[in-house]
């Protein structure tokens, strides 16, 4: 497992150019070699870099770049419940997810309304992931609001929001069982592939999401609606999982580095 | 390993300009391959070797245009770099890619694959506004350079390219690093290549050309963008299939066969899309995938039904028969182009060609009908009229009525035995040079002064069976590679019998992997042609170590039954390695001698005395009694389930000391050949059983599927007009109603029904088990529901499959973990795909060498005054123009005309003797008539005719035998086959209905055996005739009779609509 450092992002190099046009469904994905299109091997992530507190009016936030998929999650709460009143628990707090997608993150311009089926869905699978970890019971008839907005998609939406809503759960102080870490991988040639990016998952790929609690090695959420056969289905969540807990080092760190720079400001 | 930076790129795809951006990640550490390598690259698999002068960086022009130069072994030190692999997929497709993948894979050649793209300091980023192909460029150079700096100057770095600004911009910016063109670095390194010195002329050449042929005239329609093809066969709008040209009238008639999906949603496209003229065929090739539009049904064509003799020569003239309408379309794109290597020969210079502006420019006609005419360039045209070629396809343009192409080799003159073999062999895709020295290395030493001996631990670790079993073997005669021995005893007090197999441990000498093992896999098979052979494996194991000679030890796999001594049925089976002694290495004619008790004299029993000798021979002979009782009841056992008994012919040329031909043979077999291959095919059966079993989805095994109702057409017509009916349903009731279809009065129309049967088949494949659901294994003409390929390791590369998936199955039945990962499906499945190809190949060319036999054999004779001239023949179908007929004699089929071009008939004279004159000829179902002024004549399905042989040379392509009629009455001299008293009956209990009269021919053929030439026990090697190998030889040529079966088929469609 390769180990992710951060370093300073370079501008991107635009062409104009026309000649470079492959035909998606002929891409050979991994190669003789085992390189995949964009020079990582198979169970290479792609680069992640995140930053936690970017809003100052939410109670916590982080914006997190996985490649060239970037997302922004702000979370609001605990605070008592708004609307209305019959989703009240009076043991645990209601989690509220919301996901979007910039009308600009993707090749073409898109208006894209709210409430529409496959955020919906999105939505729906965040607020599973979150219930899973955020230790809920200690907020009775409260509710917790993560936002999250994709603002550049490009492969692996779901586990970018879910590794930017930690970030931004930490962010805001709400205790959780453990960091959730989302990878997505591929099956490719025999071999699963961590992390895709949007040319892999749309080359035909059968891809599995997968959150994980990586210290406890639970799994928060695993999702998989591709065709898969049953003997390869253990590696790939093997090798899910190995994906997640390389996540969850980085975030880690992250983590680590915002708390050592807040401290320092805030002169202690 | 760390991901140091991202840089964009930023691409558009076809139609609307999508921006993408995609990310693109750099490492250190890039594997360069090079054995000179001082960083500790992790170099696995192929190494550059450090002892070169100079590496080789050829730019992506010259890759994706002089593939073929840098396919050249001799060439060492080769580094393909990334930006040039991409470069060929983009702007060459899929096949091109792969080839230069295969390429990058074998062993044999020295090139590596290096990815410059994701090395930190080779990668260039493309700066704005440059040219793709400048971009390209540099990143080659900039990988030179790295090479050159990572290697740290010890190796000089080649970069050749075919532009002359980059050889003035790059050549003088760094030492060590030279750029230069081509043709420069063929004089310079490689002066004495001249092979690819022709090759870079030729090709070139037609690149030149290329550019200056901007002709605005179409004589095709555009072909369709890919996208517009894939959505319109998904909407079910366009046909997809491989594109099958005809034969016989390759100029008008092709068609597709279907393919998976069609016959689901178009019920009437079953039987595929006929494509009519070249017009509609719009520059496919026979074998390219093509997809097809169907035309409006007042469009439809169908096909002619006469016999046509000038190979699609004539033009327009009379308007033929033709058959019902078929669905009739137009080819509007092609997926995938099949080119291969052609061989074509250069017409003789006579002024009529057609020579287009430029006089180096000829149109040469390929060996093979179904391939167009190809234009090529060369200088050579007046050095090469009348030689064979091969000749590579390079495009087809719109505005051309040709393909273009470029020579690659040159064969030799057309006629000669050499070229014609050579032809056969690459028409067929069959590539087999020497033995390369690395190959032999590997061999295990052994030499007259220091004997090759096993090793005392592999002896330890085997089941010894040399003091315990009666092992023998039985070949053809003078036979090398013995891969299979038998043995047979009683145990447990004669109340059980043990019967073994043995068959030669190839996999002990050739380990997976190893260059020997790829060599193998990549024939697949050993070729046997009419007068020459190619092995699979050196001859140091095939002919030596791995052959189970007589009084030699041997390793062995081994399969032991036990059986119960009454009732046969298996008590206990044991699979495993052993070792083996054969005592008697015998051959068929002397084991049949034994058992019918004829006093003959076993070569390794001269030595004793006569007591010893009867003793030893009344024991082996019990052994093949025994043997010869239980293969009668497994025989038994498969016909209850409804084995078929094929028939084929096979007709070996025999040849004298200098090559010539005395005299053409049909095969046939004998019974200790079923004795023989029904213990085989049990072995066969088990291990496929055994295998099947502990990896359920990973094994090799052979499949033949049910035939297509259709095919049996010509087979029911036919016995139906012989007054019997025969039942497909199943191959029980094939059998069945097969065995009784017999004419007392000619044996021959039983044995012509069978072969009908057998062009019926379907072809027996090679399948990975994964692939297919358990109720498409079944082996139809067998009957057996598991069947594999185990007992000839020596010459088939299946077997050598399945002797490693064994030895996996005993060692995971033993709780050992095994070794290494087996190969997984999908790999298995390419496997799989591979042999069955090679299989088909080698059996056409086979069958090709063989005719190419008969033919010389004929052309040595004068057809009127030669009495091997004259045959007996016997009709087995009807045309509209003439009769196909079989001449049992030489085992040839051939059409017979009873009109000729002039429009004369055939018409029988009062003492049957026939002479043309003009007149009419009337078909029906099942006979042909013709009137003319003498009267009228009827020729009838099963009669029997006098036919003259005679050679119809062809130039360009292989002769072909003509059969002129001259007679309506049987040939005088065919002696009639009588029914003879069968000396089987004092042999032991008859459980098996066995087909009388391959018995009798097998008598006679006993009776009558042809002495064996020098070159025969040469080159003759265990490929017996028994029934299995016959069964499957058999069947290609049912694959090759396909088009003929499909005519029939039509043509019944035609009579029934």
């Amino acid at each position: 497992m390769g180990n992710v450092v951060q370093s300073e992002a370079r501008g991107a190099v635009r062409f104009s150019s026309v000649e470079v046009c492959g035909n998606m469904a002929g891409l050979e994905l991994l190669s003789d070699q085992g390189y995949r299109l964009d020079g990582r091997k198979a169970t290479e992530l792609r680069k992640v870099q995140a930053r936690m507190g970017v809003f100052a009016q939410a109670d916590g936030s982080a914006y997190l770049e996985q490649g060239n998929t970037k997302a922004l999650a702000v979370v609001y709460g605990p605070h008592e419940m708004r609307g209305s009143r019959s989703r009240t628990r009076h043991d645990q707090a209601v989690i509220n997810c919301q996901y979007s997608m910039a009308t600009f993150s993707t090749a073409e311009r898109k208006r894209r309304p709210h409430g529409d089926r496959k955020s919906t869905e999105m939505s729906l699978h965040l607020k599973q992931t979150f219930e899973a970890a955020v230790m809920t019971q200690l907020y009775p008839r409260s509710q917790i609001d993560i936002y999250v907005k994709i603002l550049q998609s490009d492969g692996g939406n779901y586990s970018v929001c879910v590794n930017a809503a930690t970030l931004a759960v930490i962010d805001a102080g709400i205790p959780m069982r453990d960091y959730v870490c989302a990878c997505t991988v591929g099956f490719v040639d025999e071999t699963p592939l961590a992390d895709l990016c949007y040319a892999e998952e749309s080359g035909g790929v059968s891809s599995l999401a997968l959150a994980l609690l990586p210290r406890g090695g639970q799994i928060a959420l695993l999702q998989m609606d591709a065709r898969l056969h049953q003997d390869h289905l253990e590696t790939l969540i093997e090798a899910a999982m190995t994906a997640c807990k390389g996540v969850s080092k980085v975030l880690d760190e992250v983590v680590r580095q915002h708390l050592q720079e807040s401290s320092v400001l805030s002169g202690e | 390993m760390i991901k140091t930076e991202k840089i964009l790129h930023l691409k558009s795809c076809r139609g609307r300009k999508v921006r993408v951006v995609r990310e693109h990640y750099l490492r250190e550490k890039v594997p360069c391959y090079s054995a000179l390598c001082q960083a500790d690259c992790e170099n696995d698999g192929k190494v550059l070797p450090a002892d070169l002068t100079h590496y080789v960086v050829p730019d992506v022009g010259v890759v994706v245009d002089y593939l073929e130069i840098l396919e050249f072994r001799e060439l060492q030190g080769v580094v393909f770099t990334q930006t040039a692999c991409q470069a060929v997929q983009h702007a060459k497709g899929r096949r091109q890619y792969n080839r230069l993948r295969g390429l990058l894979k074998d062993p044999r050649h020295d090139c590596v694959l290096f990815a410059n793209e994701f090395q930190e300091f080779s990668y260039v980023q493309r700066e704005r506004g440059e040219s793709l192909e400048e971009w390209q460029t540099r990143c080659v150079y900039s990988a030179a350079v790295w090479y050159r700096n990572h290697l740290a100057g010890l190796m000089d770095v080649v970069m050749i390219t075919e532009d002359q600004e980059t050889v003035s911009r790059y050549s003088s910016l760094n030492s060590g690093v030279y750029v230069i063109s081509v043709q420069d670095f063929l004089l310079n390194f490689w002066p004495d290549l001249q092979a690819a010195h022709d090759l870079y002329s030729s090709i070139s050449q037609v690149l030149q050309e290329k550019k200056e042929s901007e002709n605005s005239q179409k004589e095709f329609s555009e072909h369709l963008p890919a996208e517009v093809l894939e959505a319109g066969i998904k909407s079910g709008r366009y046909i997809k299939g491989a594109l099958n040209v005809s034969k016989h009238r390759a100029q008008s008639e092709a068609s597709i066969t279907a393919t998976e999906g069609l016959s689901e949603k178009n019920k009437d496209l079953s039987g595929g899309v006929f494509i009519s003229g070249v017009k509609n065929r719009n520059r496919a090739v026979h074998g390219d995938v093509v997809v097809v539009e169907l035309l409006p049904k007042s469009e439809w064509r169908g096909r002619a039904m006469g016999l046509s003799e000038g190979q699609g020569e004539e033009k327009g003239g009379v308007e033929e028969n033709q058959s019902q309408p078929l669905p009739t379309g137009r080819v509007v794109g092609i997926l995938q182009r099949n080119w291969r290597d052609y061989v074509v020969t250069f017409p003789p210079r006579d002024g009529s060609q057609s020579q287009s502006r430029n006089s180096q420019r000829i149109l040469v006609v390929p060996w093979d009908h179904r391939i167009p005419k190809i234009r090529i360039s060369t200088q050579q045209a007046d050095t090469l009229q009348d030689h064979r070629v091969v000749v590579r396809i390079d495009s087809w343009e719109i505005s051309s009525l040709y393909p273009n192409g470029h020579s690659v080799r040159v064969l030799g003159r057309a006629g000669e035995l050499e070229t014609e073999v050579q032809t056969i062999l690459i028409e067929n895709c069959i590539h087999v040079p020497p033995f390369s020295d690395a190959q032999l290395r590997e061999m295990p030493p052994n030499s007259p002064e220091k004997p090759w001996a096993m090793d005392p631990d592999q002896v330890a670790q085997r089941r010894d069976l040399r003091e315990t079993h009666l092992v023998f073997s039985i070949d053809p005669q003078g036979c090398e590679d013995v891969d299979d021995t038998l043995s047979v005893r009683r145990i447990a007090g004669g109340k059980l019998l043990e019967l073994g197999v043995h068959i030669a441990d190839v996999t002990h000498f050739v380990r997976e992997g190893s260059l020997t093992d790829l060599e193998a896999r990549s024939r697949a098979t050993t070729y046997y042609l009419a007068d020459r052979r190619f092995d699979m494996l050196p001859a140091v194991l095939s002919a030596e170590l791995c052959s189970l000679l007589g009084g030699v030890d041997r390793y062995a796999m081994s399969v032991l039954w036990e059986l119960d001594s009454q009732t046969l049925a298996v008590t206990r089976v044991w699979f495993g390695r052993t070792v083996i002694r054969s005592s008697y290495q015998l051959h068929y004619e002397l084991a049949q001698a034994l058992l019918n008790g004829e006093p003959v004299r076993v070569p390794e029993l001269t030595a004793l005395t006569s007591e010893e000798r009867d003793a030893k021979l009344a024991q082996l002979t019990e052994a093949l009694e025994t043997l010869t009782h239980v293969a009668r009841h497994l025989r038994a056992q498969r016909d209850r389930g409804g084995a078929l008994e094929l028939e084929g012919v096979e007709v070996r040329a025999q040849l004298d000391h200098e090559k010539n031909i005395t005299a053409l043979v049909p095969r046939q077999p004998l019974e200790v050949h079923e004795t023989v291959a029904e213990c085989m095919i049990y072995a066969n059966h088990w291990v496929a059983l055994k295998i099947q079993e502990t990896f359920p989805h990973q094994t090799l095994l052979r499949c033949h599927p049910q035939p297509r109702d259709e095919f049996f057409s010509q087979l029911v017509e036919s016995a139906m007009a012989g007054g019997f009916s025969i039942d497909t349903r199943t191959n029980k009731a094939l059998a069945d109603s097969l065995d009784r279809a017999v004419d007392p009065q000619d044996p021959l129309v039983n044995r012509l029904l069978r072969m009908m049967a057998t062009a019926a088949m379907s072809e027996a494949l090679y399948f990975s088990t994964g692939l297919l659901s358990q109720d498409q294994f079944y082996h139809y003409g067998l009957a057996l529901d598991r069947y594999t390929h185990f007992t000839s390791p020596i010459r088939r590369y299946a077997d050598i499959i399945v002797h490693r998936l064994l030895a996996a199955a005993i060692a995971a039945a033993e709780g050992e973990e095994p070794g290494k990962s087996l190969a997984g499906h999908k790999e298995l499945d390419e496997m799989a795909q591979h042999i069955n190809n090679k299989n088909r190949a080698a059996k056409r060319a086979q069958k090709l060498s063989t005719e190419l036999f008969q033919n010389l054999f004929f052309k040595e004779r004068d057809p009127q005054t030669d009495p091997h001239c004259v045959a007996d023949a016997i009709i087995y179908a009807i045309r509209d123009n003439g009769v196909l007929a079989f001449v049992p004699e030489y085992g040839l089929k051939a059409p017979v005309y009873l009109k000729n071009r002039e429009g004369q008939v055939i018409s029988v004279g009062p003492d049957g003797g026939c002479d043309w004159q003009s007149g009419s000829v009337r078909r029906s179902s099942d006979h042909i008539s013709t009137t003319s002024t003498c009267g009228s004549s009827t020729f009838r399905l099963f009669a029997h005719i006098t036919v003259r042989i005679s050679v119809r040379s062809n130039h360009f392509h292989a002769d072909s035998l003509n059969l002129e009629i001259i007679s309506n009455k049987p040939h005088s001299s065919a002696e009639p086959e009588k029914p003879r008293p069968q000396g089987r009956s004092q042999l032991v209990q008859e459980v098996v209905r066995l087909a009388e009269e391959a018995s009798q021919q097998a008598q006679e053929e006993a009776a009558r055996r042809p002495r064996v030439s020098r070159e025969e026990r040469e080159y003759r090697q265990s490929k017996s005739p028994n029934l299995y190998s016959l069964l499957e030889e058999v069947r290609e040529l049912a694959l090759l009779d396909l088009e003929t079966a499909a005519a029939a088929a039509a043509q019944v469609c035609a009579t029934t609509a």
